[in-house]
């Protein structure tokens, strides 16, 4: 236990001798792993050819089967997200890291297991269950404790982390893939070793994000910054705890904004590829269409970082309203630009809506500072995320549904987009009219609790 | 002897502050070398798309 105890916030405190500019690739370094979770469909077929190797065989998995690893693990997410906050902002970013690259190493190891031995129960065990705790307590970890090292610019430290998520299938798609190949044989898909040197990967690489962070000391400052006197508006000045923060109507404001923004960027993620085939059908192959996705997720990775960044100086309910404005008009123009078959203003039109998708994960972070101050904001954050977990399932299921519909009804294909697009650009006009509503937080929910940094430091 | 110790101080103060810098570098080069190599893959494979 004596060894535990070097991962909690007591003996997390910075030094004299330490750099505010080491969280963030401590931090990266947890996203950067997690967001693997992205890149899970590159096992769907392997794992679908565990016995069969080259096809399907009687006893493999189906793909509907194997489908629920990703969507367990999401919920996962945004559950333990939700419910792990609060021990966060006690334990610390060291310990919260630390249990999530356990938890999402280990995952992988069971399910390894789980594959070598072909039990689906235990590989949705482990990389669904124990790797989706893994993701949501690593996804909030860094949060909070970014916030308070750059307090001058608390949307671009929270955009460099969230970075990760957005970037870490960039690197886990083409890493599962090459792992694959050296461990496939005539008996193998490769898939089981593959999940057990990435389980051992990882937790080493999260190590590196667990012994870098530190907390800093509660009077820490950074140098020559001084707290602005002239009051902004939405930010306060005081602290709201997590209990009473989802009892405000900012809270759940935010939550429709998140959700609706996550909704209709997840609805085109999902459809990328087959929408670009279908929309400019024999001038687009599956090889090019696989480019699209890729540069998709560049803008998601991209976006996270450029848009909270500008939200420091043009704030975030400026940032949202330009979300909100800029990708309605987005969605009910660029379906045009696919039927004039201008492949790149079409692909320009979705980079622009896919860099808004990861800007307002990546922004929603320092609005939540901004409005319920620092004292609790990792706790609101994982409650926050349910928001995801909701637009996870919404998404993906008013596009599809809304696009089987039409199609049913005799729409062709490539037209069959132009009416998802147009409801996903009515559902963004509703997200702007609920970031409109968002005022500052009334004193009579602020809080005297200090934050759970550093007493020892003080002493 | 004041002077010796105060320029010992110094040169202390620059060696920590070069340590640090090489540690914030290394750092960011640790999540920098891997996100560049990912960013390259996804890159290269994008070109199919204007060809």
């Amino acid at each position: 236990m004596a060894l535990l105890s070097i991962l909690d916030r007591e003996h997390s405190i910075a030094g004299e001798h330490y750099s505010r500019w080491l969280v963030p690739p401590a931090a990266l370094a947890i996203h950067l792993s997690i967001g693997q979770v992205y890149a899970f469909s590159v096992f769907n077929l392997p794992l679908s050819h565990a016995i069969g190797i080259k096809d399907s065989a009687p006893g493999d998995w189906k793909l509907s089967t194997i489908g629920w690893l990703f969507s367990v693990a999401i919920v996962f997410l945004g559950v333990s997200a939700a419910l792990f906050g609060r021990w966060l902002e006690h334990a610390g970013p060291r310990e919260a890291m630390f249990v999530s690259a356990l938890c999402f190493g280990g995952g992988f190891e069971v399910g390894a297991l789980g594959v070598a031995t072909h039990q689906f129960w235990l590989v949705l065990l482990g990389y669904g269950v124990l790797g989706g705790i893994g993701l949501g307590i690593g996804y909030i970890s860094p949060v909070s404790t970014l916030i308070k090292w750059f307090p001058d610019r608390p949307g671009m430290a929270t955009g460099l982390a969230i970075m990760g998520f957005g970037g870490g299938a960039m690197i886990a798609s083409p890493l599962s893939t090459m792992l694959m190949s050296h461990f496939r044989s005539p008996t193998s898909t490769g898939v089981a070793p593959t999940f057990a040197a990435m389980g051992l990967l990882y937790f080493l690489f999260m190590m590196f994000g667990v012994f870098t962070v530190r907390v800093p000391r509660r009077d820490w400052q950074p140098p020559g910054w001084q707290r602005s006197e002239k009051s902004r508006p939405l930010v306060t000045t005081g602290n709201v705890t997590a209990d009473r923060a989802i009892t405000t109507p900012q809270f759940w404001l935010l939550w429709a904004v998140l959700c609706l923004n996550v909704t209709a960027g997840i609805g085109v993620l999902g459809q990328a590829s087959p929408m670009i085939q279908e929309m400019f059908s024999g001038s687009i192959s599956a090889n090019a269409a696989a480019g699209f996705v890729g540069l998709l997720s560049l803008a998601n990775m991209g976006g996270r970082f450029v848009w909270s960044s500008f939200s420091d100086y043009i704030g975030r309910k400026g940032v949202y309203a330009t979300f909100f404005l800029l990708g309605a008009a987005l969605y009910a123009v660029v379906p045009s630009t696919g039927r004039a078959g201008n492949v790149v203003l079409f692909v320009a039109g979705y980079v622009v809506i896919i860099s808004m998708y990861g800007g307002g994960f990546a922004t929603i972070p320092a609005y939540l500072r901004d409005l319920f101050g620092t004292v609790q904001v990792g706790a609101i954050h994982g409650r926050l995320l349910t928001a995801w977990s909701t637009a996870g399932v919404l998404g993906p299921v008013l596009v599809n549904y809304i696009r089987e519909y039409q199609i049913v009804h005799g729409v062709a294909k490539a037209d069959a987009y132009t009416t998802t697009m147009h409801i996903m650009a009515a559902l963004l006009v509703v997200g702007f009219i609920c970031n409109l509503l968002v005022k500052p937080v009334d004193d009579r929910h602020l809080t005297t609790e200090q934050p759970a940094a550093s007493t020892a430091a003080l002493a | 002897m004041s002077a010796t110790h105060s320029s010992g101080n110094r040169s202390h103060r620059r060696g920590a502050s070069i340590g640090l810098a090489v540690r914030v570098a290394a750092a960011w080069g640790l999540v920098g070398v891997p996100l560049a190599w990912g960013v390259w893959q996804v890159f290269q494979k994008s070109l199919d798309l204007f060809r």
